[in-house]
């Protein structure tokens, strides 16, 4: 015992938070898009991120899924590096890529050796210029498309359960349907409907590239300034004006399936990520979710064994968004019964607060994220270019440091009390049919009943 | 969604295993011209435990990779999954601290320690920033060498752990390999999942974990790497204190696997999920061992075929099709002859077009081998794309722990590029003909059986159903 107590004579020993930033150069293009450069030469390798401002959140009824779509047709040829040419070339020159569509953003991420840096410009170039639109081609991304809906939707009931939450927390907003589309949506598109979204989102003025890795800044300036400025910029897309209303009351839904194991979401509107609330909500995750010590864990993995896990998280989003929890009832577990433990968790924040060194623990561990974050050239870019977009600075990556050391113990208890209301939630429950009790075995495409939340990727 | 994360992780690990290999790279160096292991000093203590410390100053943290020939290979038969459960426990409560305070301790500074189990091996990892790593070593040792495996944590873990075989089987990419690996290596120890199965954990008690540990776990069968920022002097000399008094108690003789016999003839097995809308599978037999001489060179092929974007097998299903989201073969590497896959999925009704491609590809490959283009697009892909897989301190020394486990020289690393190079088509041809099954194929499928049951019939004489919900793989 004696041991234990030594153990723990160190608590409330501050870290000196995200003491370290790192170098940044920028340089703004005459076409209004932003670059950003961290040289970075540990390893002979370049990462290049390029952030456009358009995600499913820039859609509407009937083209959902569009911006997602789009982020495949982007690597189906442009005028000069005709169809596959981008893949072909990429890897024959040493680099691989991929991309990633989110409710706010579209990602295009490439990862080469330096000789490749010029041929990479160069295609990026072509592509956001003069992408092709070849009716073939958009037939076979569009059963791609869906066989990936298939895979994270149909094929995995977390997705297809994280649909529906949002479905249901969302009435007006877009937020409301899945960053990968609905089925039938996916299954109708016309090629007008793509012409005008790419219109709409791939002028260089909306988006912002950042390099980082094995480069110069001069040269990532020079080759910018001759691939990227030429090309024209246009109108950004429309503002989303659409806002959704306060919830008035406790949303349910309900998915009856075939499965094991039942599972159970729940989500609170919580604000947008450049809000000061952003900063005491994630301590407050990080308190109740982070690690086997965290209260969630402790309450409802380890003392009663009511979930195999559970999980909480905080998305970094342009509107206000949606606080997720997630767990899994063990076998046998009734699913209101995890709801209630939850609950009593939350109620206990907001009642009776966290301790200090609850609140020590999370800054520490924000910051030791802060570094997992910088261990590699691709964490840099993809962390720099989101805190541009998503906080409207990059530089606010080296402040958030002092953000978070400014979070008290009662900053925490309001964020709690604000929002983790009944009146603020909505319920999804997957409960479990098996095989004897399936009801239909229609091979019918399951529309509405499915979709994904989270971001798709192109691989 | 930490677990279904954990599920896709294992998938990519198992995907990747081959392309990620177990390479270094030297920061200075010039990407195309040549590579060397960033130096490292390896010391043997005199109770049998190696130690591998490399400084790296990048980012200030330290990582630990921890090797210990205690895999699921070790597993007695019937109690499958007694690895990993072994393992997971060691953080679970030790004579000096609750699992609870070893928690809180470790969430405390933001440190990271997990256990992983392998077939072949056990692997440890932890990292915690530099100012941290007196108290990462403390807790480190202290899992390691005095684990109390409490019944109540045992309890605890063993209904999640049966929970989690369930949950898996919710999701068919997660478990597919599983069946797979069961119906392909029959009575060898591959043919075991290393997570164990329903009933395999509902078969371990305590003694058992106790005794596994005791007959697994010492000195020399481990080897801890550690890369980041340290002084090496004062880091040898806390590990040597921390270590130093660790005795043997077990045989520290590593099990030897008779090398996996391939399959003969053509097998398919159906697993019959029945709100499936895509049939997911698995084409392949017995491949390589992570020593095999010509694993560059399979490798080299095996990128041109199903290990990137562009790939035959990614072209031809995906791209030019629209029937799947992503098709790939890999070549998972282990002491003995590992699983070859080639690996898809796609809408029920298409099931039959994709295998039959993915077959007429294999049968090309054997016909055509593969182009002077082929081959030197991959040789440039592999040698450009390699240094962020060792970009990490965690990468490093896992790539340390694995030179070490498996007998390797610092070549693997250092002559790695020179190997890409020499390969000539001529040898393309040999290791296609040698290591790409054509008439020798296990099936594995996942979907709803009756809509594709009567169609796959005519890829094998030899076949066997099963139901998801049926205990074990």
């Amino acid at each position: 015992m004696k041991k234990a107590i030594l153990f723990f004579s160190f608590v409330l020993v501050s870290i000196p938070l995200f003491a370290q930033t790192i170098d940044v150069k920028t340089h703004q293009l005459k076409n209004g898009m932003k670059v950003l450069v961290h040289e970075d030469h540990s390893i002979p390798s370049v990462a290049l991120y390029i952030f456009y401002r358009i995600g499913s959140r820039n859609e509407r009824p009937g083209i959902t899924g569009l911006s997602h779509y789009f982020e495949h047709m982007m690597f189906n040829g442009a005028k000069k590096f005709g169809p596959k040419q981008f893949d072909i070339q990429m890897e024959a020159a040493g680099g691989h890529n991929n991309a990633y569509t989110d409710y706010d953003v579209t990602v295009y991420q490439d990862w080469f050796t330096p000789s490749a840096l010029e041929l990479i410009f160069d295609m990026e170039a072509d592509r956001i210029q003069y992408l092709a639109f070849d009716p073939k081609i958009i037939e076979s991304e569009r059963g791609v498309v869906a066989s990936e809906r298939r895979s994270s939707v149909d094929a995995n009931n977390f997705g297809l359960l994280n649909e529906q939450l949002w479905a249901a927390a969302y009435t007006s907003h877009p937020y409301q349907w899945p960053v990968v589309g609905w089925m039938v949506d996916i299954e109708n598109w016309k090629m007008e409907d793509l012409k005008k979204h790419f219109e709409m989102g791939y002028s260089p003025s909306n988006a912002t590239m950042v390099v980082t890795g094995a480069v110069k800044f001069e040269e990532i300036v020079r080759l910018a300034q001759k691939y990227i400025e030429p090309i024209p910029s246009h109108d950004p897309p429309p503002p989303v004006t659409t806002q959704e209303p306060e919830q008035l009351g406790e949303r349910r839904v309900i998915v009856k399936k075939f499965a094991q194991l039942p599972i159970v979401m729940m989500g609170y509107h919580v604000p947008k990520a450049a809000d000061a609330d952003y900063y005491p909500l994630q301590v407050l995750n990080n308190i109740l979710f982070a690690g086997e010590s965290s209260r969630m864990y402790q309450r409802l993995v380890d003392k009663d064994q009511l979930a195999l896990f559970v999980n909480g998280n905080l998305p970094q989003a342009l509107d206000p968004t949606l606080f997720e929890i997630i767990s899994q009832p063990k076998e046998g577990i009734a699913p209101d019964k995890v709801e209630r433990a939850i609950y009593e968790e939350l109620d206990k924040v907001k009642s009776s607060s966290v301790t200090d060194k609850e609140l020590q623990k999370a800054k520490n561990a924000l910051t030791a994220a802060f570094y997992r974050q910088m261990k590699t050239i691709s964490g840099k870019a993809n962390t720099l270019g989101s805190y541009e977009v998503f906080f409207g600075d990059y530089r606010k990556l080296f402040s958030a440091a002092d953000e978070y050391a400014k979070v008290t113990v009662a900053d925490v208890k309001r964020v709690a009390a604000k929002y983790f209301t009944e009146k603020n939630r909505t319920v999804a429950t997957l409960i479990p049919e098996k095989e004897e009790a399936k009801a239909d075995s229609s091979t019918a495409t399951p529309a509405k009943s499915v979709g994904k939340k989270a971001s798709a990727r192109k691989k | 969604m930490p677990s279904l994360q954990k599920f896709m992780d294992r998938i990519l690990n198992q995907l990747f295993r081959l392309v990620c290999l177990l390479m270094a790279f030297s920061g200075i160096a010039q990407a195309q011209q040549s590579l060397k292991l960033p130096d490292y000093q390896k010391t043997k203590l005199p109770n049998g435990l190696t130690l591998i410390l490399m400084r790296q100053t990048e980012v200030p943290l330290v990582s630990f990779q921890i090797g210990i020939r205690a895999g699921a290979i070790n597993d007695p038969m019937g109690k499958e999954g007694l690895a990993s459960v072994t393992a997971e426990l060691l953080r679970k409560g030790t004579k000096s601290h609750t699992a609870d305070q070893l928690s809180a301790e470790l969430d405390f500074v933001g440190g990271r320690l997990n256990f992983d189990t392998e077939a072949d091996l056990m692997r440890g990892q932890a990292e915690f920033l530099k100012k941290d790593v007196s108290l990462g070593l403390d807790l480190l040792s202290e899992v390691l060498l005095t684990p109390t495996f409490l019944p109540a944590e045992l309890n605890k873990l063993l209904a999640q752990r049966i929970d989690g075989v369930k949950q898996a089987k919710d999701q068919a990419a997660a478990v597919i390999q599983n069946y797979f690996n069961a119906y392909l290596y029959g009575s060898h120890l591959y043919a075991r999942a290393e997570e164990g199965d329903e009933k395999s954990l509902a078969a371990i008690k305590r003694p058992d974990v106790v005794s596994f540990y005791e007959k697994n776990y010492g000195p020399e069968s481990t080897t801890i790497a550690v890369v980041g920022d340290f002084d090496p002097a004062s880091m040898l000399n806390a590990l040597k204190s921390k270590f130093g008094g660790w005795k043997q108690k077990g045989s520290s003789t590593a099990v030897k696997l008779a090398a996996p016999v391939a399959s003969q003839g053509k097998k398919l097995l159906l697993v019959d999920k029945p709100d499936s809308t895509q049939t997911y599978f698995l084409i392949g037999n017995v491949g390589i061992a992570r020593t095999n001489a010509d694993r560059v060179g399979i490798q080299v092929v095996n990128t041109v075929f199903g290990g990137r974007f562009t790939s035959i097998l990614n072209d031809a299903l995906r791209v030019n099709s629209g029937l799947t989201y992503g098709a790939r073969s890999s070549f998972t590497q282990r002491q003995v002859a590992g699983p070859f896959v080639i690996s898809t999925y796609t809408q029920n009704k298409t099931t039959v077009q994709a295998i039959d491609m993915a077959l007429d590809l294999l049968k090309q490959l054997h016909d055509k081998g593969l182009s002077e283009e082929q081959l030197k697009s991959a040789k440039a892909y592999i040698k450009g794309t390699f240094p962020p897989n060792i970009e990490t301190n965690d990468q490093l020394a896992r790539v340390l722990i694995d030179l070490d486990v498996y007998g390797l020289n610092d070549g693997e690393i250092n002559d790695y590029f020179a190997k890409i190079d020499a390969l000539t088509v001529a040898d393309v041809k040999r290791i296609i003909q040698q290591y790409y099954p054509l008439d020798n194929l296990v099936f594995t499928l996942i979907g709803k059986a009756d809509e594709i049951r009567d169609q796959v019939k005519k890829y094998a004489p030899q076949l066997a159903e099963k139901k998801i919900g049926q205990v074990g793989f």
